[in-house]
């Protein structure tokens, strides 16, 4: 059997590793847009190879997955799922795990997510709006802010996924910073209008959120379209630096394990969480009558309002928590993709390990996130011995093997480590007993975090978790979980949602 | 609402006193009463009647003064929680400056009322023979709820209450040279003057160069402000005779009894509801607490005029001491709800500071309706208890419940008798809002 991959991270490091790993003894083909290593080395030692090209191009991925004769294409990132790849793919007949482009929708437009949540009243929904410019946002938010008291505490993100425009966090919390929050909001909306005027694609640009307050985590499963199957939690950390201080990355590090769901949340939470993301799959084949098949995530935050609530969805496996589930998961990768493509997810016996706790910590070149290019080219040394020796594992990333055998850095995230262990904590110290093995020989410096997967952070974690848990318990004791209605002085009983809903199916229908 | 100060000097060398300077520290006493507009008026040597008024607070406005602030050896003073509410000066037919607070009912307008006072007052002492008896029936015959204080251009203080008695007000003395009122006792303590004893209602004393009459108070049952005991009157003075802080104390047991917790912990709002928390502690044998720090000035929040300025009080007065409140059951103790708008923001801050359950225990009556005398108890539109029910407070809030006493409780707890109280802002259909 061949398989092919697409995508250069450390998330298909991953995928392929664990497909080397299967008893089906696939042949193993890649392509991505940088000569990832560790990739390539498993093609090679598979009967396969590594082909550089554009993994968004459905043309360049029909014609290799054609030529190589493949009988299963993987699809790791999200922007070929955007393009439409496993569309393409599967209208020449060759099986594809990935979600198709109508249903990727639900990760390139968080606009449309949110909808989808509105509109078939599905749990764990945060409070939105959109605007067209950036004087209809500022008008908007000045003039329902008493009456509406969530607008002082927003999300501000691009409409639709755009190249590196991020997600700001304004919290208008001390009133006496008011001034300055409006100044810098307003700022942000403005370059936001500038960025997506070249998307004509969609007509409100800018989107606010409620900001929500509570611990993240990401369930990953697998759906075949008619099951989704869940995989053990994962806590990816999002800032750059240590004590989550500092810019969003794509994620420094994760935490999972050593049982299906993190040690600061329950089962019970989880269960809620898997029915979340159910939904949000089965609303989304609804709409567009596609079936999915392949990953889909949801980026879950515990929060005061309703416990469980989604605050993004990825359409394929988070990197790097693709890293932990896949280093926890006992069956047969191939199979689980049979399984998918097949349509017979349901009667899949899906095990994980329960003894292993897994942390993966992202090396990063010094100049990522904010100035790439001053991270990118630098030559890379690894002391691959020592890693052997402290038990862990390399999966490359944002990196680049030349032709003279040299790897340099592509200016993004590395490499990332991963350690397993009965535990979290030691599983974490295995790293960073390991995370001098990762040089670059000009000089040019690294940087990881070292808090990832230590008791002081996990206790963190629990700690911020059960003070969340207690406000939306208590919520939920007063029979008004998830209910956002407030009484304002002076405007009476407010319920944003009875706002929203008119926006989202028109005044008739509200 | 404003708090009201009478400097008056008797007897030789009376010239020398400089009534600018006891004002100054006796309105400083009054600024718990509100100090967004400051105003103060004098008589200097020669009966030069000379008025100053401007943006608070007390202390600000001295400073910035210093130099054209009109000294003077008597005077009244003014500070008051509404913007641009000063003293109110009539020229003719008899020149006088007055203060007055709480309301008279010859208006909807409180400015507008006291002017139409002002001048009823002026033409008065213009015409009328007997002064004293006048202005007594004057005080009767008016409505409203307000005390006040006068200087005339004839180096006449004239203070009066009238005969509702709703207003507080307060006198002093020391030795054979001093008389002063104030609208609370704290104000005479802080001038070092000697309290002698509350205004009765009805009643009205005139300070002359010659001497001090007074007219007969009224026997009227009297109609004393709860709102005064419950927030209003800082903890060190007597109103009507009744120490504040005993009252607090008491409000806070009767509280307990009535309105018991399972807690570790009790944990008064500051300022006010400190004293009641202490008295809940005590009846329930409950550990109080610190649970607040202030940054910068203390703030009367709940009497800034406008929304932003109470919930920037209310943020820089409230940074609450974490470890109180850590893994804890929390009795949370406040003197009243007004809007919500600060107890919703103080539950979800001390739960998102670990606080397990927020028991919510207040020290008064819900408030259903505005004050017709003036005190800042806005329309029912804006108070939470005249829109929500009890459970739906606690909803709003985040709190596990919440408790108000009963009209009867805090009757109780003062210690008067219910016919002795105004109780207005406490129960439904009072003033029109």
């Amino acid at each position: 059997m061949r398989v092919m991959g697409v995508g250069g991270g450390a998330r298909e490091h991953a995928i392929a590793w664990k497909i080397g790993l299967s008893d089906h003894k696939p042949e193993i083909f890649w392509i991505s847009e940088n000569r990832n290593p560790g990739i390539h080395k498993i093609c090679k030692d598979n009967q396969g190879e590594l082909r550089t090209g554009r993994t968004t191009d459905p043309k360049t991925i029909v014609r290799s997955a054609r030529g190589w004769g493949i009988d299963l294409v993987v699809v790791g990132p999200e922007e070929p799922g955007f393009q439409g790849i496993p569309d393409a793919l599967e209208k020449e007949g060759i099986q594809c795990i990935g979600a198709s482009q109508e249903l990727s929708v639900i990760e390139r437009s968080k606009v449309d997510l949110r909808r989808l949540q509105w509109e078939n009243n599905l749990p764990g929904k945060l409070l939105f709006r959109t605007f067209k410019n950036a004087r209809e946002a500022s008008d908007y938010i000045r003039k329902n802010i008493d009456a509406q008291p969530w607008l002082q505490n927003i999300v501000v993100k691009p409409a639709r996924q755009s190249g590196g425009k991020g997600v700001k966090l304004i919290e208008d919390r001390k009133i006496y910073l008011h001034d300055d929050k409006a100044r810098f909001k307003q700022a942000y909306f403005t370059s936001l209008q500038a960025t997506m005027a070249a998307y004509s694609d969609i007509e409100d640009k800018i989107l606010i959120e409620e900001k929500a307050w509570g611990p993240e985590y990401s369930l990953q499963c697998f759906t075949d379209g008619k099951t989704v199957l869940g995989t053990p939690l994962v806590q990816d950390n999002k800032s750059a630096h240590e004590s989550d201080s500092g810019p969003e990355t794509g994620g420094m590090g994760s935490i999972s394990g050593p049982d299906r769901t993190l040690p600061f949340i329950t089962m019970e939470e989880y269960d809620k969480s898997l029915k979340i993301v159910d939904g949000i799959v089965e609303a989304i084949q609804k709409k567009t009558g596609k079936s999915y098949h392949g990953m889909v995530g949801g980026q879950m935050m515990l929060t005061e309002n309703e416990g469980p609530t989604v605050i993004e969805m990825y359409s394929r496996l988070g990197d790097p928590e693709a890293l932990n589930m896949l280093a926890m998961l006992k069956t047969d990768i191939i199979d689980v993709f049979q399984a998918i493509v097949e349509r017979r997810l349901s009667k899949l016996k899906l095990e994980f390990t329960n003894e292993d706790a897994v942390v993966v910590k992202v090396v990063a070149p010094n100049g990522y996130p904010e100035r790439r290019e001053k991270a990118k080219g630098h030559p890379v040394q690894v002391f691959e011995t020592n890693i052997k020796r402290n038990g862990c594992y390399l999966f490359w990333g944002s990196a680049d093997l030349q032709e003279n055998g040299q790897v340099v850095t592509g200016g993004s995230r590395l490499l990332a480590l991963m350690a397993m262990d009965h535990t979290l904590p030691p599983a974490s110290a295995r790293i960073e007993k390991t995370v001098s093995s990762i040089q670059l020989t000009d000089g040019w410096g690294l940087y990881h975090r070292s808090d990832i997967g230590t008791e002081q952070l996990l206790a963190k974690r629990q700690d911020t978790a059960e003070r969340v848990r207690r406000l939306y318990k208590y919520r939920e004791e007063q029979g008004i979980l998830g209910r956002k209605t407030e009484w304002i002085p002076n405007v009476g009983k407010v319920d944003p949602s009875q706002l929203l809903l008119q926006e989202v199916h028109g005044p008739e229908k509200a | 609402m404003p708090g009201l100060i009478g400097f008056y000097t008797f007897g030789e060398g009376r010239e020398n006193w400089d009534a600018s300077q006891f004002i100054h520290y006796g309105l400083s006493a009054l600024q718990g009463r509100g100090q967004e507009s400051i105003s103060l008026a004098t008589i200097e040597p020669g009966n030069n009647l000379r008025t100053l008024g401007g943006k608070g607070g007390v202390e600000e406005f001295f400073q910035k003064n210093k130099t054209s602030t009109p000294k003077g050896f008597i005077g009244i003073g003014q500070t008051s929680s509404y913007l641009d509410d000063y003293l109110v000066h009539v020229k003719a037919p008899y020149e006088l400056v007055i203060g007055l607070d709480g309301k008279t009912d010859l208006h909807e307008n409180r400015g507008e009322a006291t002017k139409l006072f002002a001048r009823q007052l002026s033409q008065l002492l213009h015409s009328e023979k007997e002064p004293l008896k006048a202005t007594s029936m004057l005080i009767n015959k008016i409505g409203g709820g307000y005390s006040f204080v006068a200087l005339t251009h004839k180096q006449e203080l004239v203070i009066g209450r009238n005969p509702l008695g709703v207003k507080p007000l307060e006198t002093g003395s020391v030795g054979f040279d001093i008389g002063a009122v104030a609208s609370e006792t704290c104000a005479l303590d802080v001038m070092g003057i000697d309290h002698t004893g509350p205004v009765e209602t009805g009643e009205v004393i005139m300070f002359t160069p010659e001497d001090i009459r007074g007219n007969t108070p009224t026997t009227d049952p009297a109609n004393f402000c709860s709102y005064e005991y419950v927030y209003l009157a800082r903890l060190d003075s007597n109103v009507n005779t009744l120490p504040v802080a005993r009252v607090r104390n008491r409000i806070g047991k009767e509280l307990a009894k009535a309105h018991p917790a399972n807690a570790d912990v009790v944990i008064g709002v500051p300022e006010t509801a400190l004293p009641i928390a202490n008295g809940y502690s005590q009846e329930s044998g409950i550990p109080q607490e610190l649970g607040f720090v202030r940054t910068g000035e203390n703030i009367r929040a709940a009497l800034k005029p406008t929304q932003k300025e109470r919930l920037m009080g209310v943020q820089l007065k409230l940074n609450p001491v974490k470890s109180a409140f850590d893994g804890k059951d929390v009795v949370l103790v406040d003197d009243s709800v007004v809007r919500g708008n600060t107890l919703k923001n103080t539950v979800l801050n001390i739960k998102r500071d670990g606080a397990h359950k927020v028991h919510v225990r207040i020290g008064s009556p819900a408030l259903l309706s505005p004050c017709p005398y003036g005190v800042e108890i806005p329309t029912r539109d804006e108070l939470i208890s005249a829109n929500l029910d009890e459970k739906e407070i606690a909803n709003n809030v985040g709190a596990d419940s919440i408790s108000f006493m009963t009209v009867e409780q805090l009757q109780h707890a003062i210690g008067l008798p219910r016919q002795n109280l105004c109780m207005r802002c406490f129960e439904r259909g009072g003033a029109a809002g």
